[in-house]
């Protein structure tokens, strides 16, 4: 809360200033209504659904295999971490074996992922502060250093669409593990350099130190996920409390954070991405030759009837996939439960009475991904 | 409660063998006792069930009391809203699902709630989880479910004004698909 200035002793007019929808600190097209009285921010509303294509609609139309690219488009920073919902959620329904070597590529990559989404994050949120510019910088040259990798495996830069039902699209090339130790190496360099470049920055801490601060009880209750909630001290990481491929095999502390600040949220996605090259480094160890699909895969999936609510630890929280199958091979209901439109929801509480310069940094906080929130 | 149509069925013994082998593994028992009072029926068909969650079928009427009895922290303390949908059944109507998450527990549990196509109205859950607010506008816009109480029932997701077509439902087309003629967009006939 805003300390007593001088300020409060002058009359002020409250006033309503629209933010974006095309403005460069959304991450997006999302717009937001700030009502503020002096510099203090009195209401948030928040309009969303300006990236909206009915993804859940157009799923219902397509079969199950068709749906994997449509997940690419809506978190299209963790990419792998939504495809990977999607296609457990078809293969738990379906009774699908996966072959092992398959379960640890697509391990690796996820975690590669949410390396990749929390560099741009880092970077974001750096400009977001308002003078990093150079963290911006240094965050993208680690990224572009994963997606490149990316690109050799999948073809793309962005839209892999490199998971299926039952496994992977095809093998990965044979240069992988050395590929893999080289981009570790480099983004380990990044983590420390973003460690230097902000954590202990005095500017960084006075701007998110205190700012935007959300109780454990309040997150619960709004539905918050993923790194924003275990900001808060809620320690719920489902690759460990629900867990889901090999995770269970693999040794990594779940990191919370304290006050629930804007700081704690940033701490807390930045140790995480050393917990993701810890569980990468044992996933290399553990990987070995196989096959990538299942013997028997039909060329048509069919699924029997029955649903089936799916989650997962994506890099901004719980992705969710609730599929309702009525038999055949394509979805009845597909739902895509998203992280961020809940994280966005508890936006308004977070922001109210802190001064409008924070409402950008505190919406940067929370690491929005608008194709996600309006699918 | 076991099943319904058990008696039914010829092999009516085995069909209820069945349901209560399947409930046993599950935490009915507990979501029974917390419910006391409110009509809960468990889903064991299995063409119908979850492959991983338990589901509890609520009347309507009764579905906010429902919630309210398993959000109780001396109870299940199902503090978390994952997710809140629906999904169109054409003329059987429209479900309301709930799907629920203890943070403490780690129990999972989904409450679903059949509405007739005559009414489609259900009380508002934003008094149980402030979460339900966006999750209960988005099913309002796109299956025209009203939640009585809701203290925002604008359009989430769609244009505000437009109130009078659902797009989820099953009814409702995909949009026709664009060809280009000469140098205009013409639509081609028919739906997709």
């Amino acid at each position: 809360m805003v300390a007593n200035t001088h300020e409060q002793e002058f009359e002020t007019q409250e006033l309503l200033i629209n933010m974006g929808p095309q403005h460069p600190s959304t991450h997006g097209v999302f717009r937001m209504v700030l009502g503020v009285d002096g510099e203090v921010v009195t209401d948030v509303v928040p309009h969303i659904g300006y990236m909206h294509r009915g993804a859940e609609k157009l799923c219902e139309t397509m079969d199950f295999r068709q749906g994997v690219g449509y997940m690419d488009r809506t978190e299209y920073l963790a990419n792998f971490n939504a495809e990977l919902s999607y296609v457990l959620a078809v293969e738990k329904l379906a009774g699908i074996e996966v072959p092992e070597r398959a379960q640890w590529v697509r391990m690796i990559l996820c975690e590669l992922n949410r390396l990749s989404s929390h560099f741009m994050f880092t970077g974001a949120f750096g400009t977001d502060v308002g003078v990093f510019g150079t963290a911006f910088v240094y965050s993208f040259r680690e990224r572009e250093v994963l997606l490149d990798l990316f690109e050799e495996i999948t073809g793309d830069r962005l839209m892999y669409a490199y998971f299926r039902p039952g496994g992977l699209a095809w093998e990965v090339p044979d240069n992988f593990e050395s590929r893999v130790h080289e981009v570790l190496l480099s983004a380990e360099r990044g983590i420390r350099d973003m460690d230097g470049l902000l954590t202990q920055n005095e500017i960084f801490l006075a701007r998110t130190k205190g700012v935007g601060a959300i109780s454990a009880a309040d997150a619960i209750d709004w539905g918050m996920s993923g790194p924003s909630l275990r900001a808060s001290g809620v320690p719920l990481d489902l690759r460990r409390d629900d867990p889901y491929l090999y995770y269970p095999q693999v040794k990594f502390d779940v990191i919370t954070g304290e006050a629930g600040d804007v700081f704690d949220r940033y701490h807390v996605r930045l140790k995480e991405m050393r917990e993701s090259v810890r569980i990468i480094e044992q996933c290399m160890e553990r990987l070995a030759d196989g096959p990538i699909l299942p013997e028997r895969l039909p060329r048509m999936l069919r699924t029997p009837p029955g649903e089936i609510y799916e989650r997962t630890e994506a890099p901004r929280g719980e992705y969710g996939i609730y599929l309702v199958s009525q038999g055949g091979n394509r979805p009845y209901r597909l739902k895509i439960r998203s992280a961020c439109l809940s994280n966005l929801q508890a936006l308004r509480d977070m922001t109210i009475g802190h001064y409008v310069a924070d409402a950008v940094v505190i919406l940067g906080s929370i690491d929005i991904v608008l194709c996600e929130v309006d699918r | 409660m076991t099943t319904e149509d058990g008696a039914a069925a010829p092999d009516g013994a085995s069909v209820a063998d069945a349901a209560r082998d399947y409930l046993a593994g599950t935490i009915w028992a507990q979501v029974d006792e917390a419910l006391s009072g409110i009509t809960a029926t468990p889903v064991t068909d299995e063409a119908e069930r979850s492959v991983i969650d338990l589901i509890v079928r609520v009347p309507p009427r009764e579905v906010v009391a429902a919630l309210r009895a398993l959000r109780n922290p001396e109870g299940m303390n199902f503090d978390y809203l994952r997710s809140l949908t629906a999904v169109d059944l054409e003329e059987e109507g429209v479900d309301v699902v709930y799907h629920l998450y203890s943070v403490e527990t780690k129990h999972n549990v989904t409450i679903k709630s059949r509405l007739p196509v005559d009414r489609l109205v259900v009380d508002s859950a934003t008094a149980v989880w402030r979460a339900a607010n966006w999750y209960e506008r988005e099913v309002g816009e796109m299956f025209g479910v009203r939640f009585d109480g809701h203290p925002d029932p604008r359009n989430l997701l769609l244009p505000e004004e437009m109130t009078d077509f659902f797009p989820l439902r099953k009814s409702h087309p995909l949009a026709e698909i664009e060809v280009l003629q000469g140098e205009g967009i013409a639509y081609e006939e028919g739906e997709l």
